[in-house]
């Protein structure tokens, strides 16, 4: 169930051309291992994927090269008109550029299809310079239905205009290679459209339009450079030439549709109450530029509210914006300001879930000097004040430990960890305790002691205690982020609901002997003894410090569950699932597609027994117990497979309309929410928790292709309705099921 | 020649798959077949193009059954397009034209041992050669070469040069000096064929030949082998025309070369003695074609098309090929660009490269893949860079100066 990235574009760059001739590049042509062979004529060699766009901090400043002089001195100008002469050549190097190009575009447009790619080359290197400057820009932008129709993105990955991908947009930009510049012919194609210049028969104007404000939401790094990495030294021109695109498509779309997207955005982000919330914190840091821009009024308040909260929210931080000061000042503060400051804060946090650092040092403050404060200060519940009061010791030594301001997050788990009850289960208690002193292994302390907590003298104990704390604070705020171990996020997030006690056993046997070991069908298993895993070994360290600790054991347990059930002829999540996460797993199971034949084969029998054993209406009244981990089909908005990925039932209930939803925990921090067809999974507004999202129960099945259930517990299938059986057979078969084989 | 173009029927067939080509054949409004390599199948049949897929690496017996295919679909000559495909064109030629000989022929151009034994026999200059199938052998060559020349101990020995027999142009070439040298060689490398090093002028021609007459005659002037040359060549040069032409002649009576293009190399003395380095009979490297298509305004794809063929007249020869040397708009010359680093940051094009009136275009992207590739020979290029303008010095100091220049960095 592991999420393919098969949507991974596959983009060719032009590396030779083609005059025959000498060497035989026929026969080194052949030897290519692309299926689509021929258009090696023109590009050579796969590239990486887009996802690794994602992950490159490309934040240059922009330094535009300030050709044209705003304030041209006019005595000068009269006396030697040489010294003018810099701004004449360049405008007539522009205007030799847009000739050369649109001559360019003539030889492409006259070839026939199968030469295109020998005149698309050309056309590219002019469009990269004419890229080097606004004008340029311009004229690309006015070219871009010649360009478009004369078969720019003629049997590449960009072709079809109505197949593209926000989310793939900065990637491509961020490439040094041929395909950044293709990817920006392409955004302006698209703003012709969406301006309404260029009638497209593909792609309306207002689809065009609302990709591109997505594409801009989805890149604010690239709208608004931030100011402070100029210290980079390596050249970025492409970075640049994105930067500028970005610059032009901000002036020529409204800022406020854009402002409306980033703020929906980061509430999208925040109300799901992640663990990992930098991502979060650096949109708002780009963002907060444009609350200077004329954007709506309510987008703006609340921009300004999320920029608060991660910086000083209260009135006491606001005044005193040095942490030392801060610290000094809460000293002297009376007890008045002191409550005032608490309640603040909390309220801040409730609002955002975003944790300020000098929450963090007030939190420490009031640790040492006025605990009496804390309930108010974490905002907890009854639930939490009582746990908080059977437990003032150990949460006093776990703020010791791990709250900095550098750890600041950590807070907010602390509060909801109190607030759930958590520490009522007595033998966690030492459980907890035994991590404030664990001996941890090196390697593992390598991997949780960032330069930054190094810097400040937060030991890897304190890092471990903290990751706990809002793992079990907040258990479906996990996520895999890059990793493609949605399995073992999903482990994380259940053992963090109801199996709290092996959690923090095999954190406490990760970080000290760098091994777990689990049990399959009476063999057992030791992480350390495997090589490899889903992700191949390599785990991407953006994650929260237990997820480091556990993911690179639990892939590699949960990788050789799965291949010691290969040759069963079933789907080996059946036997592996209940066994890896636990007997919280019914041991029911069952998946649409025939292993062997790879076909999907009665979809309605699968259909009719979730509803039989899920759905309120049909199911004898059977709750959900426990979160059901299933298998769903990822799609895109246009309901293509994009790839299989695994997420768990959390719960099936009525919204407010009277409506059955499943409410499910989605391991994966994909922003993309759209799945085509209307399927649009909510995280607010539906009557959500917080980490949950949430579809009309139907909706959800239809995406679904493997679950597991009770068989004990099941009320008769023959009672689900055809007509809801074909509704959802038409949706699957419209979307994914077209990849798939039907009998 | 309209009328023949509307009633002709007959297939042509290019050998290896090449986009130029097929644009340029499609343009003539001929009926034709590519043969190339299955991969190209797809593609083909998407864009309409009559496909006959073909491994044309495999040495095999089964010539005939591409001969039969190609007959099949009405096929009356076959073009070849690389060096690998040049006995291939030979041997259906042979069959289209019933005349055996005609591959024979071919082989002539795919063994250097063969060629210059031939040029030799012919009268034609040549260095000393010698085929080699150990690395005894070349020790050898090295040896007695350097005691015809009166070398003494202790001199630096002239250098000879090892190539495989039939590899287009600079593939496996190495230049060897001493014994060093020729540990370097791998035993794969043999047999190989030795030559004598020529000094002088290196240059090629490009001769198009209908009947066995030329009837077009292209000199190209190699700035540095393997990276930059011009087209026409420079006055100096084209000084030599009319000697030029007469070798090409003979070259081409006793090769027996009838119909298509020829490729030789040679080497010029100051004093206008001419060596024969070795000939091909395929589309050439360097980019030749392009320049010639941009100095003379004609597509040079066409013209081979046009005199593999035997049925093209004299008339329509006479109305597609201008005047030699002056109906040239100007100099066309490339710059092959190699790295010369190990992995690719970025890419280095000054501004004044950009901005100067010769430089037309260029090609150059950074590559997906940053690690540069190992050369062989002269390996393949990254990108190349197009001049064009009216002065052929200007043309020379621009090409010299900017092969020196780091574009990739």
């Amino acid at each position: 169930m592991t999420f393919i990235y098969n949507r991974w574009k596959r983009l060719y760059h032009l590396l030779f051309s083609n005059d025959g001739g000498e060497t035989s590049t026929a026969i080194a042509e052949k030897s290519l291992p692309d299926t689509d062979a021929p258009q090696e004529q023109a590009y050579a060699s796969n590239m990486e994927p887009h996802l690794s766009g994602n992950t490159v901090e490309m934040n240059e400043e922009l330094e535009r090269s300030e050709v044209e002089n705003e304030s041209p001195n006019l005595e000068i100008h009269d006396i030697l008109p040489l010294a003018t002469g810099g701004k004449e050549t360049m405008a007539t190097e522009t205007s030799t550029l847009i000739e050369k190009f649109e001559s360019a575009l003539d030889s492409l447009q006259q070839a026939k299809p199968f030469a295109k790619s020998m005149y698309q080359t050309n056309v590219f290197q002019l469009a990269t310079e004419l890229a080097g400057t606004e004008d340029g820009l311009h004229a690309l932008y006015e070219n871009a239905s010649k360009y478009d129709e004369a078969g720019v993105f003629y049997a590449g990955p960009w072709e079809d205009a109505s197949k593209l991908q926000p989310p793939l947009v900065g990637g491509s930009l961020k490439l040094k290679g041929v395909n950044s510049i293709i990817e920006l012919l392409s955004e302006m194609r698209l703003l012709s459209i969406a301006k309404g210049d260029y009638q497209h028969s593909k792609l309306s104007q207002e689809e065009a339009r609302s990709f591109l404000n997505e594409v801009l939401a989805l890149n604010l790094d690239l709208l608004f450079p931030p100011e402070t990495e100029a210290a980079r030294v390596e050249s970025g021109e492409h970075i640049e030439r994105a930067e500028r695109l970005f610059q032009y498509l901000g002036a020529e779309l409204s800022f406020n549709a854009i402002a409306d997207k980033i703020v929906g955005e980061i509430e999208r982000l925040t109300v799901q109450r992640p663990i990992m919330v930098d991502r979060i914190k650096s949109m708002i840091e780009m963002a907060k530029n444009m609350v200077k821009s004329d954007i709506d009024e309510k987008s703006k308040e609340s921009l300004i509210k999320f920029e608060k909260a991660i910086t000083s929210p209260t009135p006491l931080s606001a005044e005193f914006p040095d942490i030392r000061q801060y610290q000094s000042k809460l000293k002297e503060a009376d007890e008045e300001v002191l409550e005032k400051e608490a309640e603040v804060f909390s309220k801040s946090v409730q609002a955002t879930g975003l944790v300020s650092p000098f929450h963090a040092t007030f939190i420490r403050f009031i640790n040492r000097a006025k605990p009496d404060l804390m309930p108010a200060a974490l905002d907890l519940s009854e639930t939490g004040i009582a746990s908080y009061n059977a437990n003032k010791e150990l949460i006093r030594d776990i703020i010791l430990l791990s709250i900095y301001p550098q750890t600041c997050q950590a807070i907010y788990g602390l509060g909801r960890m109190l607030d759930r009850g958590v520490l009522t289960q007595e033998p966690l208690i030492p459980a907890i305790r035994r991590l404030l002193e664990l001996d941890i292994h090196p390697q593992v302390r390598n991997s949780l002691l960032k330069p930054l907590y190094r810097k400040n003298g937060i030991t890897a104990n304190g890092i471990l205690v903290a990751g706990t704390v809002s793992v079990l604070g907040q258990p479906l705020g996990v996520g895999q982020g890059l990793n493609p171990t949605c399995q073992s996020a999903r482990a994380i997030s259940l053992w963090a609901q109801h199996g709290n006690g092996q959690l923090l056993e095999n954190i406490a046997r990760g970080a000290r002997d760098n091994d777990i070991d689990m049990t399959f069908e009476g063999e057992v298993i030791h992480s350390s003894q495997l090589e490899g895993g889903v992700a191949g070994g390599e785990i991407h360290q953006d994650l929260d410090p237990v997820s480091k600790v556990l993911v690179p054991h639990l892939d590699k347990i949960y990788n050789e569950m799965m291949k010691k059930t290969l040759l069963r002829g079933e789907d080996g999540h059946k036997w592996v699932n209940p066994e890896f996460y636990g007997e919280w797993i019914p041991r029911g199971f069952l998946n649409l597609i025939d292993p062997i034949t790879g076909y999907v084969s009665e979809f309605d029998a699968f259909v009719r027994l979730f509803y039989a054993t899920h759905h309120p209406d049909y199911n004898e009244g059977y709750e959900l117990i426990y979160p059901n981990p299933v298998g769903i089909y990822i799609t895109n908005v246009h309901g293509n497979l994009l790839g299989l990925h695994a997420v768990s039932i959390q719960r099936i209930a009525e919204d407010a309309n009277g409506e059955y939803r499943i409410y499910f925990y989605n391991p994966n921090n994909d922003s993309s929410q759209n799945w085509g067809q209307g399927i649009e999974p909510s995280v607010t507004g539906n009557g959500e928790l917080e980490g949950e999202c949430s579809l009309p129960f139907h909706q959800f099945v239809s995406r679904m292709y493997a679950f597991h259930y009770n068989p004990y517990e099941q009320g008769d299938t023959y009672m689900v309705e055809d007509s809801i059986v074909a509704e959802i057979k038409g949706i699957a078969q419209t979307s994914w099921g077209e990849a798939y084989t039907w009998i | 020649m309209d009328k023949s173009e509307i009633q002709e029927t007959k297939l042509t067939a290019l050998l290896g798959w090449s986009l130029p080509a097929i644009e340029a054949i499609d343009k003539l409004n001929k009926p034709y077949v590519v043969v190339g390599p299955p991969d190209f199948q797809e593609f083909a049949d998407k864009n309409g193009i009559q496909f006959v897929a073909w491994d044309f690496e495999q040495l095999n017996e089964r010539s005939i059954e591409l001969y039969e295919k190609l007959a099949a679909l009405n096929t009356k000559v076959a073009v070849p397009i690389y060096e690998e495909t040049v006995e291939w064109a030979g041997a259906l030629n042979a069959h289209f034209n019933n005349d055996p000989r005609i591959f024979n022929r071919s082989l002539l151009l795919r063994d250097k041992g063969l060629m210059k034994r031939k040029a030799q026999m012919a009268g034609i200059r040549v260095g000393v050669f010698e085929e080699a199938y150990t690395k005894d052998d070349v020790y050898r060559f090295l040896k007695r070469m350097n005691e015809a020349l009166i070398k003494m101990d202790g001199d630096v020995n002239d250098p000879i040069h090892v190539k495989p027999l039939n590899k287009a142009g600079t593939v496996g070439h190495r230049l060897i000096r001493d014994a060093q040298d020729i540990d370097l060689m791998g035993d794969t490398e043999f047999p190989c064929l030795m030559e004598s090093h020529l000094d002088g002028q290196e240059f090629s021609c490009e001769a198009f030949i209908h009947n066995g007459k030329i009837q077009f005659l292209n000199i190209t002037e190699y700035v540095q082998l393997g990276h930059s040359n011009f087209i026409p060549a420079s006055p100096a040069l084209e000084e030599w025309r009319p000697r030029i032409r007469e070798e090409v002649q003979k070259l081409v009576d006793s090769f027996e070369i009838k119909y298509g293009v020829i490729h030789p190399e040679y080497f010029i003395a100051a004093d206008g003695t001419l060596n024969f380095g070795e000939v091909a009979a395929r589309v050439p490297g360097g980019h030749i074609f392009e320049l010639i298509e941009r100095a003379y305004g004609f597509s040079a794809f066409q013209a081979q098309i046009l005199c593999s063929d035997p049925d093209t007249t004299e008339e329509e020869l006479q109305a597609f090929f201008p005047e030699e040397v002056t109906s040239a708009r100007g100099y066309a010359g490339s710059l092959m660009v190699y790295p010369k680093v190990k992995l690719i940051e970025r890419l280095n094009v000054p501004e004044e490269l950009k901005t100067n009136p010769y430089f037309e275009k260029h090609d150059m992207f950074i590559p997906v893949t940053s690690k540069v590739a190992e050369r062989v020979g002269f390996g393949n290029h990254y990108g190349t860079i197009f001049f064009f303008g009216d002065d052929s010095e200007k043309m020379r100091s621009l090409l010299k100066q900017y092969e020196k220049y780091d574009f990739y960095l």
